[in-house]
């Protein structure tokens, strides 16, 4: 039979002694705020290795088969981009040229040259739309000389000593790149990741003419790094992308714009050691709200031994205290879990304040961390409910 | 000849009218606690019934195994050896279903009142009125005529940190009681209780026994409840030394009363001789001693009737015919001579027999009557 008007007994018990109360909720938004943290600045640095994925407009991008990161350096045949622009439902393919290793950047200084640092260069035809960037479109006819650049305004000032805040004053720098003369027309903002300290933007002409070597005969601007395709209105981009693959050869992989975010931090996640230490992060977090919530629970528990004895001399079931627990850490968890991600959302705030980091307090990210905490409440509970049942109502007279 | 049991007079089993169910019943009961040779027998074949509306006050030293007993019947603590029946169910090797669904059928009113501070008094109650899956509108208002009862009306909302200690322990008998259980186990219900409200938790016990047939069995040392007891069941050292039927013990006592031998006897004496009497039972016609026979026994009529006849060598003569509360067989015992009559049941007879010993000894105590005086002014203290 099931009545509506039971005792609330996990909720009375719960908030009874309200020092009590106020040191659980403290400790379980503790572990909240830990592993808020920590999947903020996973996603964080997650963010800022896809961020250019984010600035390049197009829906759908086709690398090279080899290429299992941005940052490795493989290209395909600038007839892949041919040929797709040649499959229905595409309006435009686009190649984008990028270069690391060999693209360092040198201050001089009044002829005497500094330590050169390597940074990402991207090329791109000025007609193509492959940018999101405004501040990029605004400055193409900058480009059109040859031997100039845009710089990133993000680029690690450590090494790149540049005052980004007058970008006109830019070009009064003597700078190369590559060893060739260059010259600072701008600036734009990507931002930098784990591969990359700092970017340039040039035209596609001018990356020919610095890094000429990466063909070894012929056209540099014959293998591309990276095809933006755009799609004509109407046609989706799962219909195409399976189009594109059947029409280019296989030495490419065709990747939505979500697929493509997807792969590559999963590179970061799983190929790296970042997604562990985050992983050992939240597990620390876990672990602690564990203890913490076990410890409340247990300590109320052990303080009403007579009293649970009692229920059951009563006749109450194992069933219902194991319930009892349950609707405890529950309600444990939740409790503990709004102050926990009022801190966080603060702690957040302030991050990203102090270091640039994207620190976004997404949906996912909060259901996450309410899940996290809900298993460690209620797996503590559990843990603490065999004391329950070790009370032994024959000790009661 | 009549036929001898084993019942003791003052167990009442042989009381007249209809005799209620059981509602306990142990048979050759056991316990032990410890393994191994730590292992210590507690309980050493306990023998109980209790009856329907029947309250029984179990007394006797720390360590005698009362609580053990009551643990056993309250289904607190496994059964080991021999039988336990509560409510008509085995308790000997019962699942844990069982257990839990006659747990439910009986109410417990612990030592300490174990009341959940974070609940009110009507909360805490009302657990007990929840399980028992009563309709909430009818809960509510047994909880508050119990409260009312007991003289908390003014506190039904409070949380037990405002309650004084005798409150509490009210709010927990409260609770043991809102089910309306067939059984209620109380240990030392009114020890935190003063008198008024003592006496008002034991005329509810009476009211439960008398009107919902509800059997009560409460360990106690307060002599002020006694009264209420229809048995008392002494304990010593895991043995149940006595195991006495008030009512029953009070008739026998005023009977011997009447036996001028006896009419010197301290009512303390008495309830001894009562306790040493065995029923004896005779059948319509049947001869209960036969002139001639060597005496070995005082018989008192409980029930029915018999005729005495004596033979004088030529006929039989009927000389007396005695009835319920008087006695015969005491010339045998006195004189040591041959039974001088014989007497028979008139109709079925329930007898209660003191043994030729145990007799004597009752006689040569009589003497000592100003003795015992003495002692008990002494022990008054």
């Amino acid at each position: 039979m099931k009545r509506t008007t039971k005792t609330p007994l996990a909720w009375k018990n719960l908030t009874h002694d309200w020092r009590r109360l106020a040191v659980a909720i403290a400790g379980i938004g503790f572990a909240v705020l830990l592993m808020f943290t920590q999947v903020g600045f996973q996603n964080a640095l997650f963010d800022s290795q896809v961020k250019i994925i984010t600035d390049l407009k197009g829906d759908i991008f086709i690398v090279s088969k080899a290429k299992y990161t941005l940052a490795a350096e493989k290209r395909f045949s600038i007839s892949r981009i041919h040929q797709a622009r040649s499959c229905s439902g595409v309006r435009g393919a686009y190649p984008v040229y990028s270069e690391l290793t060999t693209s360092v950047l040198r201050k001089i200084d009044a002829g005497r040259g500094n330590r050169g640092y390597p940074l990402r260069a991207l090329g791109f035809h000025l007609g193509d739309p492959v940018f999101r960037s405004e501040v990029i479109d605004q400055q193409k006819d900058r480009l059109r000389s040859p031997g100039t650049a845009l710089i990133d305004v993000k680029s690690k000032a450590r090494k790149f000593e540049f005052d980004m805040q007058k970008p006109d004053e830019l070009s009064q720098y003597g700078v190369e790149l590559a060893g060739k003369k260059l010259t600072l027309v701008g600036t734009f903002d990507l931002g930098t990741d784990f591969a990359h300290d700092g970017n340039l933007v040039m035209s596609a002409e001018s990356f020919a003419k610095y890094f000429p070597h990466r063909k070894r005969m012929g056209d540099p601007l014959s293998v591309v790094d990276l095809g933006v395709v755009h799609l004509l209105p109407g046609f989706s981009a799962a219909e195409v992308k399976q189009r594109l693959e059947d029409t280019l050869d296989k030495d490419v992989v065709v990747h939505t714009r979500e697929e493509f975010r997807a792969a590559e931090i999963k590179f970061w996640d799983k190929s790296t050691p970042i997604g562990t230490i985050f992983l050992a992060g939240k597990i620390i977090g876990f672990v602690v709200g564990m203890v913490i919530c076990y410890q409340v629970i247990y300590s109320d528990i052990a303080d009403h031994m007579p009293e649970f004895a009692t229920l059951k001399a009563m006749g109450y079931p194992t069933g219902y205290f194991i319930r009892l627990i349950m609707a405890e850490s529950l309600l444990l968890s939740l409790i503990g879990f709004l102050p926990g991600t009022v801190v966080s959302r603060a702690l957040y705030a302030w991050l990203a304040g102090k270091t640039g980091l994207h620190m976004l307090m997404s949906l996912e990210c909060i259901v996450f961390v309410l899940i996290a905490t809900i298993a460690m409440c209620i797996a503590s509970g559990m843990l603490a409910v065999r004391k329950l049942l070790s009370a032994d109502p024959a000790t009661l007279f | 000849m009549d036929s001898q049991t084993t019942i003791p007079a003052t167990s009442g089993a042989f009381a007249e009218g209809v005799q209620l169910p059981k509602t306990v019943s142990v048979t050759g009961l056991n316990h032990y606690f410890g393994e191994g040779e730590l292992r210590k027998q507690a309980l050493y074949s306990n023998n109980l019934d209790v009856r329907r509306g029947e309250i029984v006050i179990m007394t006797g030293p720390s360590g005698s195994g009362k609580t053990t007993l009551l643990t056993l019947i309250g289904t607190l603590r496994g059964v080991q050896e021999g039988s336990l029946k509560v409510l008509g169910n085995e308790l000997l090797g019962s699942d844990r279903d069982l257990i839990v669904r006659l747990r439910r059928q009986l109410g417990f009113i612990f030592q300490a009142h174990n009341l959940f501070e974070s609940l009110t008094a009507f909360q805490n109650v009302n657990m007990a009125a929840e399980l028992a899956g009563l309709d909430p509108g009818i809960a509510a208002g047994r909880i508050k005529s119990l409260l009312t009862r007991l003289g908390l009306s003014e506190r039904i909302h409070y949380k037990p940190n405002s309650l004084s200690g005798g409150q509490k322990q009210r709010v927990a008998i409260a609770r043991g009681l809102v089910h309306k259980p067939r059984l209620i186990l109380a240990d030392e219900p009114t020890a935190a209780l003063d008198e008024h409200s003592g006496r008002e938790v034991v005329t509810l016990f009476q009211e439960l026994a008398r009107d919902e047939g509800c059997t009560i069995i409460m360990v106690t040392h307060d002599n002020r409840i006694l009264d209420v007891a229809d048995r008392i069941v002494n304990m010593v050292d895991g043995h149940i030394k006595s195991d006495v039927a008030v009512q029953e013990t009070s008739v026998i006592c005023e009977f011997l009363k009447g036996f001028p031998l006896f009419a010197d006897l301290t009512p303390n004496t008495l309830a001894e001789v009562a306790d040493q009497m065995m029923v004896h039972k005779a059948d319509q016609g049947q001869e209960v001693i036969r002139q001639g026979d060597a005496g070995d026994l005082f018989y008192l009529i409980r029930s029915g009737s018999v005729d005495v006849t004596v033979d004088d060598g030529k006929t039989r003569n009927k000389v007396a015919e005695l009835k319920q509360g008087q006695f015969f067989g005491e010339a045998a015992l006195i004189t040591d001579e041959p039974r001088n009559a014989t007497v028979t049941a008139r109709e079925k007879t329930v007898f209660y027999g003191l043994g030729k010993d145990d007799f004597r000894k009752v006689l040569e105590t009589s003497a000592t009557f100003e003795q015992e005086l003495r002692q008990a002014l002494f022990n008054r203290q």
